[in-house]
Parts: structure tokens; sequence; C-alpha cells
């Protein structure tokens, strides 16, 4: 369970705070997406979470965080980072090693897991992620995408209860996207794992996310299901947020008085109330 | 692959090694190479540094090295063949003479340098970071924080070179001529450049201590390590294989 409080955070140097009045409850086992234009905190909120702030950077923090009943201004750093994962923007300052399997091991071997399940669980999450062949390359000889699996993994392993990633299909192509999602929402209910993910594709976190959040300057500007939020479509226009087109056009049908049905939220279910309406 | 200071997997005999055999032979070369200035012992060192490289095929790597360290060590070549009158006279200078003893030291000086540089280089190549301080941590007990300075420093040089690299490319690109000129205009070129790189290398560092920290960093000890270096008969054939070059270097002085 994630419980943030009235959280308002601002950097040392900076003039205005990053985010602002922010509050918000993920209960365990929720697929969170979070999403809005630059500079609108999503970064800061995801380092909120895994305790980054305020243990890194320093400022002015006001408010609370919970994770799973501890407060992250009262936890060390490290008991923190035993229960939630994270995976970073800048992937390539998240390396620590130079090859694949010693990047796997780093993690597994800080946390003292007992060295007879270390193999059976760098195995699963390569194999999670479709790089079991990249086991013994080196890092460097990797491309964007696979870098980013690599991280993933690396996380994965660890199997904490909560696990943040800031934008992790950046450099993926659709379908290792959509792979990348499919796995983690299989980690939600496999495992019951909380999941919050910064992401851009508002397509994929429509389909798979159970909770959307929206930040706009700072602040959460709606945090509901998809299919409530995506209802929003030309306020979230103006924010700078585009919706999955097929929902944009049935939002307009509904707006003209020609489709009265949910919110679509993917090209099948806006096909399916298209054919009821012609009919 | 084989940027500089990155490895390069292989299955040679020094890549099999253990890693703290691998620096304490490499080290133990070094400083044999300075404990002599016997010609003939510092070029068959330099043959037998050239041998190590050929059995792990490094062989075009160790030539770059050589060029490099050639370029440095004539430097002090000079300075030394300048410097210190000694031998029979060759060549009168105001403040003294080049004789054939400066010429004997400046030439041991090249060799030296190039002979020691070669073992130390080769065991970057040929081991992982991760192995070289796990290995520290578990062989020698060196405190993990100490083992992972080290290995992150080592791991680094090759990153911020690409940075750079990257950044000329960019600059390039935009009709910085990089690729036209000498040495000093390129010099004078990269200056500007420098404060990019540092700015982008301390946040890389920042990041990195970071990712270490939230991976439970502050919580490894020396039974962490999944991986174990045992020393087998081989290492320790090779570690009496280092002290007796180091033997014969000192004793070399002595006849």
């Amino acid at each position: 369970m994630i419980e943030i409080e009235e959280l308002t955070f601002q950097y040392r140097e900076a003039d205005a705070p990053a985010i602002e009045d922010v509050s918000l409850s993920i209960p365990s086992g929720t697929f969170a997406g979070i999403i809005g234009p630059a500079g609108s905190g999503k970064s800061t909120l995801t380092y909120a979470l895994n305790g980054i702030v305020p243990h890194c950077y320093p400022g002015d923090l006001y408010g609370s965080v919970r994770i799973e009943g501890h407060d992250t201004c009262d936890t060390a750093l490290t008991d923190l980072s035993r229960m939630v994962g994270s995976v970073c923007q800048d992937i390539d300052s998240q390396f620590i090693s130079a090859v694949v399997e010693d990047e796997m091991l780093y993690g597994l071997e800080n946390y003292g897991v007992p060295h007879d399940q270390i193999e059976e669980r760098v195995k699963e999450a390569l194999d999670a992620m479709g790089i079991a062949e990249l086991r013994h390359r080196s890092i460097a000889s990797l491309s964007g995408g696979q870098k980013q699996k690599v991280a993933i993994a690396s996380i994965l392993a660890l199997r904490p209860s909560v696990l943040v990633l800031d934008e992790p299909t950046a450099e993926l192509d659709p379908a290792s996207s959509r792979s990348v999602f499919t796995l983690l929402s299989h980690y939600v209910e496999a495992h019951g794992t909380t999941v919050v993910v910064v992401e851009q594709k508002i397509a994929l976190l429509s389909e798979f996310a159970d909770l959307l959040v929206v930040m706009d300057g700072g602040r959460i500007r709606f945090a509901d299901a998809p299919e409530e939020v995506l209802a929003h479509s030309e306020e979230l226009l103006e924010i700078g947020v585009n919706c999955p087109r097929c929902t944009t056009l049935m939002n307009r049908l509904a707006a003209g008085g020609l489709y009265e049905g949910p919110v679509c939220t993917n090209v099948s279910s806006a096909c399916r109330a298209l054919c009821e309406v012609a009919a | 692959m084989d940027g500089f200071l990155e490895y390069v997997p292989g299955d040679s005999l020094l890549h099999r090694l253990n890693p703290v055999t691998k620096i304490a032979f490499a080290m133990l070369f070094a400083i044999a190479c300075f404990c002599t200035s016997d010609l003939a012992f510092l070029c068959l060192m330099l043959v037998f540094g050239i041998a190590m490289a050929a059995s792990c095929s490094m062989l075009r790597q160790t030539a770059g090295l050589m060029k490099a360290v050639f370029a440095f060590s004539l430097v002090l070549a000079v300075l030394l063949l300048l410097t210190t009158p000694k031998g029979d006279l060759l060549i009168d200078l105001p403040w003294g003479y080049v004789g054939t003893g400066s010429v004997l030291a400046a030439i041991a000086t090249v060799m030296r340098l190039e002979a020691a540089a070669i073992p130390l280089f080769l065991t970057f190549y040929v081991t992982k970071m991760t192995d070289l301080s796990n290995s520290f941590v578990k062989v020698l007990h060196v405190p993990y924080r100490y083992a992972f300075t080290f290995a992150s420093t080592v791991h680094f040089i090759p990153v911020f070179m690409n940075d750079m690299k990257g950044i000329m490319e960019a600059q390039t690109a935009r009709g910085i001529e990089f690729d036209r000129g000498g040495i000093v205009k390129k010099i004078r070129l990269m200056m500007p450049l420098c404060v990019p790189l540092l700015v982008s290398s301390v946040r890389k560092t920042n990041s990195s201590a970071i990712a270490a920290e939230v991976r439970g960093f502050a919580l490894r000890t020396r039974e962490s390590g999944y991986k174990n270096y045992p020393m087998t008969r081989t290492d320790w054939g090779v570690l009496v294989l280092g002290v007796a070059i180091l033997a014969i270097a000192i004793s070399l002085n002595f006849l």
C-alpha cells in the first residue's frame, strides 16, 4: 500500500516546488500509470516513492509518503530499497557492472539472497524479459532497448513488493514495449506486486493500468481508472496529454450525441462501439 | 566491446587466472622493470609482455598502448639524454654532453616503461571489474566500499571517453574542425568541451551512486559475493614466477 498525503517537495536550488499538494493512495497489487507533460513532476513523484527524495536530493519536503506503513523520511534508503525496486530514466547511469550477469547479481548479492536461490532468480528474470541469450554479453555492446530490458530484469530478480519505473519503454519498439507491460501486468497478478510506471505511451497505460494518474504543473489533475480519466480528452489535450486516437474519436461522437456507451480505451473496443453505432 | 579499458571476453590462461594473481603478477612485473637498467633483461621483459598479449589475442590493443607509452617515454628519454652526461662523449653540450651512457639510459627508460605497462594494461582487458573488486574483497579482505570505488573509477574511464567522443562528434557536425590541424589546435578546441564533460560526469557519477544505494550497496559484506575466487596451483605458480622475475631484476644490480 502506498499512501501519499499532501506531499510538496521543492529542490534546494529550485524557485518553485517540483510537486505540490499531492495526495494519492495506491492499494497493494495495483498497476498505476503516471502521465503528464515534461516538467510536471512525474520523476520527482517516483523519487518520493523510492526514497531518493529526500534522502539523496535535498530540499524542503512537506506532507508524507508511506510505503507499506513506513514513512520514507524516517526509513533509511537501504531499508526502503528492500521494498521498492526502481528503474531510473537514465538507464546507462543505473549500471554498476560491465557484464549483464554481474549486473543481475549485484542487487541479489547485496540483499543477501541465499546463494542456492540466486541462479533461479537470475534465470527467471532474464527469461521473463526474453534476454537469456544476453547473459554473458558486455553491457556496452547492447542496444538501448536491450539495456532497458537488462535494467528491468535486474530489478525484477529482487522481487520487490513495489516496483517504480520511470519511462521503462522509452527506447523500446512498440512490440517490446507491449511485452514489458504484459510482463509487469503478470507480476501484479502473480506476485501481488504494486507497479508504478511513468510512461508517455498513453495507449499502453490505458490498456494495462488499473489507476491512471495525470500530472500537470506538479499537481495531480486526474487519478482514477483509465476509462474515467480518458473521458476528459479535451482537458487532457489542453495540458499536453494526447488520448489514444480511438478514444478521442469516440469521445467526440459521444459529445455529438452519436454514442452513449462507455469510454473506449483501445481500437478493438472502439471498433465494437462503432459497429453498434452503425447498426 | 573493445573500447579503452573495456573487458574483452575470452578463454586464455590470462582470462582464467584469479584476478588477484593477475594484478599481483602485473605489479611484480612492473616493479621488476623499475629495479634494473639491464637492457638485455628489459628487452626480454618486453618480449615476454608482447607474448602475453599474443596469448590472449590482444596484440592490436597492446600495439596501441605501446604507441601511446612510446610518445610519453620519448619525452623522458630526451630529457635523460640531455641531462645525464655518462659514458664516452658523443655530442658536446653547453651544460654537459651526450654520451654513450646517456643513450643507453634513454633506451632503458623507453623499454622499461613499455614493458612495465603491458601486463597492467592487459589485466584490465582480461578481467571484469566486478571480478577484480569482488576478488579483492573475498581473497584479500579489502573492505567492499574501497574495492567498489576502485572498480567504479576504472569503469567510468571508458564511459567518460565515450561521452567526450560524443561531444566532439556533435561539435564536428556543427562545423568545428576537430579532424583538421595539429595537436595544439585540437587541444585548444577541446578545452571548452571540458566543462560540459565535467558536468555530465558529475551527474553520471551521482546517478550511479544513487543506483548502487537503492540496490543495497550499504548491506554488502564479504560473504555477499556469489562467485568464489579460489587460488589454484596455476595461480601460485604465476605468483612464484613473478617473485622470481623480481628477484632476478634485483640481483642483476649486484652482478
